[in-house]
């Protein structure tokens, strides 16, 4: 019985996926209709404020190939990527450890939790003067603030994973002899870990966003900085290819991360 | 479905106690077992001076009104909860930190949603360290013993409730429990599931003579299953009656079921209900 049920539960979404498709994809069409009605074809809104679809797409086709700011669009994606990837990445390797610990471990916990809850509620452009003062307009300052921006979304979900897993699974596997270690390594950890995927995606968006405001005001590349140049230079078309090329790599990233958890997690589904 | 074992293979439940040497002590002994809560209303008495032995190739069922202890006593038997007073002795010394001498059969299964049937069941032998080989086998050798060939690779979640409590059986018996603790384990099951696998426990005891310590709310189920039934008081519960089922009753080994159609099963079921249904506190 609960084996249909679990069957049912998994066909009704692929169904649903379906439709959420075609929905999604209607609506996409529909902002573009209206953009291009608002502009090329009735220049209700002056290009000079928004540009027409052909205009932007020009401006995507030249701005991958030539430089703008120093960088063709590729190089300052990339650039963007590397900052956001090394801060997400130290966000991780250190936030999950020191969840499982936070969880696992009480009197660390009591010791350590009431420094984190206060630097957690410290917004991450708050510490980009402090960054510069540190780092000068190099990729570490960028990568600093994702990494704030990214590490409690890591600590917190990891947390909470590890001390919401099931009294009993932790009774089962001391019964069968496993010690403190062994069932936290075997039974604890792999539960909890998809919070701690849940973590981790917050965690990657979280990043992103700080990425991009961080480089709005400091470095010579990047996303954030190709958007700062588009405007300083009046190309409204600029700083929408930077606008677009963020969400869709922002989008990519994150179905990155699902389907890591797919693979690493099979069983969570 | 095996075959069924015939009488000869039956062992007697009590040791023989050889000439000259002392009585071999019992396979598990709780002895002056007592536990209180501290709760927001103030303290709760949940179990009051319990006494109960086990033989080794015993299988002991424990009925009781809902709340009375029976749960609790269980986990302190597991070595999972510390008793307030008293001891718990296997094979006449103290128990000490839980272990896989005696493995437990929760009544929400507690199987690890993130491993396999087969690597649920191999669990144990992991941790003991044992090595690839022998775990292979003895998986396999568990998984046949409890019809769940097909189901090797199959995540909990995939698995029906009686599947699943299926693997938690095989999980708990791999590693050759000294004594199998089981709390209710098939409270959690629609009816006839639950008939299948109280039959198919009742088949396994035939085969392997196990030593088990059952803890059930079925009176039904109590009679089907023990060779000694214990009667739990309502809260704070106390040891009230045992009453030994005779190994040899003709309906062994019949299915529940029929069982239902013998006089003498029927008797001691109603005989026991009683017991229990004077210590219900009625609303």
């Amino acid at each position: 019985m609960a084996t249909l049920a679990a069957r049912q539960s998994r066909s009704r979404p692929d169904a649903m996926h379906g439709n959420a498709m075609i929905w999604g994809a209607a609506s996409l069409g529909l902002l573009l209709l209206l953009w291009f009605a608002v502009t090329s074809g009735s220049a209700l809104i002056a290009p000079r404020l928004l540009p027409s679809p052909a205009t932007l797409a020009e401006r995507f086709a030249t701005l991958a190939v030539t430089p703008f700011g120093g960088n063709n669009l590729l190089g300052h994606a990339a650039a963007s990527v590397e900052r956001w990837a090394l801060g997400v990445l130290a966000a991780i390797a250190v936030g999950l450890p020191l969840g499982v610990m936070f969880a696992w471990l009480p009197p660390f916990r009591a010791a350590l939790m009431p420094v984190f809850e206060l630097l957690r509620y410290i917004p991450p452009f708050a510490w980009v003067p402090i960054a510069i003062l540190w780092f000068g307009a190099s990729t570490l300052t960028q990568a600093l603030v994702v990494f704030i921006a990214a590490f409690p979304a890591c600590v917190i979900n990891t947390q909470l994973g590890v001390s919401q897993v099931d009294k009993v699974l932790v009774q089962a596997a001391r019964t069968l002899g496993a010690g403190s270690w062994m069932t936290l390594r075997h039974v604890v950890l792999p539960v909890a870990a998809r919070d701690a995927f849940t973590g981790i995606r917050i965690a990657v968006s979280n990043g992103w966003m700080a990425l991009v405001g961080a480089e709005l005001v400091v470095g010579k590349v990047g996303l954030g900085f190709l958007i700062s140049q588009g405007q300083a230079n009046d190309s409204v078309a600029t700083v929408f290819v930077g606008i677009i090329a963020i969400g869709l790599l922002g989008v990519l990233i994150d179905s990155g991360v699902r389907w890591l958890q797919r693979v690493v997690l099979p069983w969570s589904q | 479905m095996q075959a069924e074992p015939d009488a000869t293979q039956m062992v007697n439940s009590r040791p023989a106690v050889q000439a000259g040497s002392r009585p071999a002590a019992p396979k598990m002994e709780l002895r002056g077992i007592s536990k209180k809560f501290s709760t927001r209303r103030g303290e709760v008495v949940a179990l009051a001076e319990c006494n109960l032995a086990v033989e080794k190739a015993e299988f002991v069922t424990v009925v009781g009104p809902s709340g009375c202890g029976k749960s609790t006593l269980l986990m302190i038997a597991a070595g999972l909860t510390e008793p307030t007073t008293g001891d718990i002795l296997v094979d006449g010394l103290p128990a000490g930190a839980p272990g896989p001498k005696r493995s437990v059969v929760f009544q929400r299964f507690a199987l690890f949603p993130s491993e396999t049937a087969a690597q649920n069941i191999e669990f144990g032998l992991r941790v003991a360290g044992i090595d690839k080989a022998e775990r292979a086998a003895r998986v396999t050798e568990l998984l046949a013993l409890m019809g769940l060939e097909q189901f090797r690779d199959a995540y909990p979640s995939e698995l029906s409730g009686g599947m699943q409590q299926r693997v938690a059986i095989a999980r708990a018996l791999i590693v050759r429990p000294e004594i199998l603790l089981m709390d209710e384990p098939f409270g959690a099951l629609d009816a006839q599931t639950r008939t299948v696998l109280q039959e198919e426990v009742s088949r396994l005891r035939r085969q392997m003579d196990y030593t088990v310590l059952f803890i059930t709310h079925s009176v039904e189920e109590a009679v089907y299953l023990g060779d000694r039934v214990v009667v739990m008081s309502r809260r704070p519960g106390r040891i009230k009656t045992e009453i030994t089922i005779p190994r040899d009753a003709a309906w062994r080994g019949k299915q529940i079921e029929d069982a239902s159609n013998y006089s003498d099963f029927n008797d001691v079921r109603r005989q026991i209900w009683e017991l229990v249904r004077s210590e219900i506190v009625r609303e």
